[in-house]
Formats: C-alpha cells, sequence, structure tokens
C-alpha cells in the first residue's frame, strides 16, 4: 500500500462476491476493505447453490462456518414437467407418472477440488453474513452500512470511492476497485457498459413458506429435499421450491415479464394464479403459512459489454445475470472472485492495476458464461431435450458436469453441440414431434457478449 | 434384424416400461401411440434410448416425425430400415 491511498482495493458489496474476493486478498496478505450497503444479516434471493462452490469455500477457509450452520443438504436436482395437455389416454392408467421428468444426484460424477457429493441451500441472510465475517476475520476491513454511490477514475491508478456516510459523502483512495455490488450494478451503470438481455426478460416473484408439504410433487419421496424444479402448463413459466430448513420452504414462479405485465393484476394474484395451473402444487402450498411479504425480482438478465478496465473488475452479479433455472448465482459470485483474485493478486505484486492485468479473468468468464448461457436458452427453447439428455447415458454426465457449475476451465461440451444440432432440426420441421414442445424464449446465435 | 422380434421387444418396452405393464387396454400393431398420448414427448425420449441401447440404432432427430412413430408397427419399420442402411 502506498502512502496516497486507504487500501490496496475497495470492494463495493458484501455479498458472496464480494466476501469472498476480501478472503481471497486478505489470505494473500494484501490491504482491501468491503462496503457493504445494508447492516447484515438482510434478506436474500438466491438460496440454492451448486457443488461448484464447494472448491472456493474450501479455498477461502470458510467451509467449516458454512457447515456449522447445519443448512440443508442438497445431493440432487429434480425437474417435474407439466405434461399435463388433455389427451386421450384411450383408457391406460399408466401414463400418470406424466409429471416426473429428471432427477439427478451431483454424486454421480467425480468433480475436481470437491470433496463431498453434496452442496447446500441456504437462508442467504446467515450465509452471506457467515462469509462477510469470515473475510474480516481473515483480515480484510468491512463497513457495514455504508453504501458507495460511484468511483472517480479520473486517476485510473488511484480510484476514488465516494461512499455514502448518513449525510455525508466519504472519499477512499485506493489501488482499484471490485464490484462486487450484485444487481445494483454501481459501476456497469456508472460506466454504461450495461445491457439488457431481450430474449431473457424475465420476472420472479417469491416467498417463504413454513408446514409446506414437500413431498407432494416429488416422484421419489426420499429426494423430497432436492431442489425442485416446476415447470408449469404455461410457457416459459416454472416454480422453484428450496428447503430453507425442517419446515421453512422457498417457492417462487419466474415467468416472462410480459406475461406478468399483461394480467394487469397485482403480484399477488398473479403469485396465486399462476400456481394454480398445478393444482396439488397450489394446494400444497396454500396448506403452509406465508412467512414473509411477495417479493419481486424484475430488470432480470443483462450482460456488460466490459468487465475490466484500467482499475476495476466487476464479479458476480455485478458482472453479469443470467436466468437463475439453474442455481448458478452463489457459484457465478464465488468462482468469478476465484479467477479474479489470481488476477489481481498477481497484478498488486507488479504494481500495476491496469486492464491487460485481468485477461485471464475475463476470458474463463466469457467462457463459463457463454455455455452457461446456451445450456439455458436450450432448456428454455426445448425443454425436451433436457429430460433426454439427461436420461442417456451418451451425455448423462456432460449435463451433470454443467449442472455442478463446472463450466470455466474447459471449452464447448459436447452434448451443448449435439442439443443445438436437435434444436435446429426440430425447429426447421413442422411435423417433428418435438416440434409443438418448442418454447417461445429464442436465444439470437449473437447472444449478447460482455 | 428380423422385423417380426424387433416389434415384439418394442411392444414389450412400451408395456412394461411407458404403461408400466398395464393391460386395460388393447396394444396392437396399429394402436394409435401417438393419439393415445402413450407416446408423449417424454416417452418418446425414453424410446429412443430403449432403441439405441437394446439395438444398436441411432435415430437421427429429422427421423423423429409422426409417420414413424405413429404406431409399433411404423416404429419397428423405422428401426429395421435404420439398421439396415447402417449395416
Amino acid at each position: 500500500m502506498t502512502e496516497d491511498r486507504d487500501f490496496d482495493i475497495g470492494i463495493i458489496g458484501g455479498g458472496p462476491a464480494g466476501s469472498t474476493m476480501a478472503s481471497y486478498l486478505a489470505r494473500a496478505g494484501l490491504s482491501c476493505a468491503v462496503f457493504e450497503g445494508e447492516i447484515f444479516p438482510r434478506e436474500h434471493v438466491g438460496e440454492s447453490l451448486v457443488p461448484a462452490t464447494t472448491p472456493v469455500l474450501l479455498q477461502t477457509g470458510a467451509m467449516p462456518k458454512v457447515e456449522a450452520e447445519g443448512f440443508p443438504l442438497k445431493y440432487g436436482a429434480a425437474w417435474t414437467s407439466a405434461e399435463t395437455r388433455p389427451v386421450d389416454h384411450n383408457g391406460f392408467t399408466g401414463l400418470t407418472h406424466d409429471f416426473r421428468s429428471a432427477e439427478i444426484l451431483f454424486g454421480e460424477r467425480d468433480q475436481p477440488g470437491v470433496d463431498r457429493d453434496y452442496t447446500f441451500h441456504v437462508d442467504r441472510g446467515k450465509f452471506d453474513q457467515v462469509l462477510l465475517k469470515h473475510a474480516e476475520s481473515l483480515g480484510a476491513a468491512v463497513f457495514e452500512g455504508v453504501r458507495v454511490s460511484s468511483v472517480d477514475f479520473a486517476d485510473p491508478d488511484r480510484p476514488v470511492m465516494r461512499c455514502r456516510l448518513g449525510y455525508r459523502t466519504v472519499e477512499v483512495p485506493v489501488g482499484m476497485v471490485v464490484d462486487a455490488s450484485g444487481r445494483r450494478t454501481v459501476l456497469g451503470t456508472q460506466l454504461k457498459v450495461k445491457e439488457s438481455d431481450p430474449v431473457f426478460n424475465q420476472y420472479a416473484i417469491h416467498s417463504w413458506f413454513d408446514g409446506f408439504d414437500r413431498k407432494v410433487l416429488a416422484v421419489d419421496k426420499a429426494k423430497a429435499d432436492y431442489i425442485f424444479i416446476h415447470f408449469l402448463p404455461i410457457t416459459d413459466t416454472w416454480v422453484w421450491q428450496i428447503p430453507i430448513t425442517d419446515t421453512i420452504t422457498s417457492v417462487g414462479v419466474v415467468t416472462q415479464k410480459k406475461r406478468f405485465a399483461a394480467s394487469k393484476s397485482d403480484r399477488e394474484k398473479f403469485f396465486w394464479d399462476t400456481l394454480a395451473s398445478r393444482p396439488e402444487l397450489l394446494d400444497a402450498v396454500k396448506n403452509s403459512e406465508q412467512l414473509r411479504p411477495f417479493k419481486s425480482e424484475g430488470d432480470y438478465s443483462y450482460a456488460m459489454r466490459q468487465i475490466c478496465g484500467d482499475g476495476f473488475v466487476l464479479i458476480g452479479d455485478a458482472a453479469r445475470f443470467v436466468d437463475p433455472i439453474f442455481s448458478s448465482g452463489v457459484s457465478v459470485a464465488l468462482n468469478s472472485a476465484r479467477i479474479a483474485a489470481g488476477d489481481i493478486i498477481a497484478a498488486a505484486e507488479a504494481g500495476d492495476f491496469r486492464k491487460q492485468r485481468f485477461h485471464t479473468y475475463e476470458s474463463m468468464l466469457r467462457r463459463g458464461v457463454r455455455n452457461w448461457y446456451e445450456f439455458i436458452s436450450i432448456y428454455y427453447r426445448l425443454n425436451i431435450l433436457f429430460t433426454a439428455f439427461v436420461q442417456d447415458p451418451r451425455y448423462r454426465l456432460d449435463v451433470l458436469k454443467m449442472l455442478q457449475g463446472d463450466v470455466y476451465e474447459d471449452e464447448e461440451p459436447q452434448a451443448l453441440a449435439e442439443m443445438r444440432t436437435i434444436v435446429k432440426a426440430v425447429e426447421e420441421d413442422p411435423t417433428h414431434l418435438w416440434h409443438k414442445y418448442l418454447g417461445n424464449l429464442r436465444a439470437p446465435s449473437a447472444a449478447p457478449g460482455f | 434384424m428380423n422385423r417380426a422380434e424387433v416389434q415384439t421387444e418394442i411392444e414389450e418396452f412400451v408395456r412394461v416400461q411407458l404403461l408400466d405393464g398395464d393391460h386395460s387396454a388393447e396394444l396392437t400393431a396399429t394402436s394409435p401411440l401417438l393419439e393415445w398420448g402413450v407416446l408423449n414427448s417424454m416417452n418418446i425420449a425414453r424410446l429412443l434410448t430403449f432403441i439405441r441401447e437394446r439395438f444398436g440404432v441411432n435415430v437421427p432427430p429429422r427421423h423423429i416425425v409422426g409417420a414413424n412413430f405413429r404406431d409399433l408397427g411404423s416404429v419397428a419399420d423405422l428401426t429395421v430400415s435404420l439398421a439396415d442402411s447402417a449395416a
């Protein structure tokens, strides 16, 4: 640290991305400070993790503290389909298992750096606080209730963070800035590099429910503590079911924003009306006690034209947000922090925080997010393909690898290329038996990159 | 590849795996599987996996059309013709 800087690295936001970054930097002996606008604990959406978080939690040393919280263990994921179109089954009663769709166990595939066959469902209020306190215990300075409003980059070697402290603005000069401000996207907005995604213009509404019977839609009752994704017989609309404690379950509806806008109803009514398309699900939720007011998330998916520059790096949701159907949020937060921290530590040793120092991070995150994005696009475009591939021994592990969040190290998975070919064949042939199952969401081939 | 045997095995798969052994309706070579909803999107995927694993036949995506999955007879025809063309 030089004399004219308060810290080597200033971090905007104390969520999982910011606190993980602070942990890596503090362990490397760098001086860093986290500025978090809220006072923890606070509520946050994004409660289900994938196993790609495990190596990061082990590296930062936070894992024993996370384990000590006793969060529900997540061994796998299950999808139930809405294949309930009115068809004449001609007396066949064996077709009642139309609901079943797909189930995966994380333990089916060995993953580098992952030493256990489960990950967690978490109360983000507690989880985020554990990670932030861990960063502090390693030597990072943590300021809660202090919101960064903007950063002055007039001198790229000495950015100045403007922090709101009550009615005053305090200027904090640093060596470089890491934006981990989440969906607030402080730097992305300030630098005007944010682009909304025209395809995944989704909208979510969610709450916590006590006493919800998680077994209602589980085909295998022993797997009731998996995350469940229930597809509704409404195009491009699904429901998440995430265990938070033994009795509390997080339930959220994700739909296209235009569908919500067209309904002209209040969000509460929209939630219940949408659930009603799966009556057994509606009953289960109605028979439980709602613990929190509904919260909604709009302004859904976006990308940044730039995720690093002279004196700054964007990580986690501040860098990119893609539809959360595969529980990628916390994993992208932790892994982008891990990868970027490597570049930042090297940059600090060289005494140079200019853009070219962050090249490894930029290319790895791009690659990971590109794979994710295409996988998610195909999932929405032709849901049945996902089910078919999960059941196909040739592709199951490849798909599982993506579901584990293991997307940063390699080039494109083979299953993705194969899926793309099939989607094209189905799109071009109206007589194809899967043609009628095509969803409305259609990602342009030039999906926004950053 | 013996067409009659192929059809018998596919019929057995449909009856046991897709219909859970349900005998409440008669399944014949010409039962309209698509109209009855026996071959819904997911069951087609399961049937394709069975055909690949049992007969070593990959059904290319362009062949997944109504004419080839109308009934047991047409599924058997498709399987045999793809096996012959690959041989």
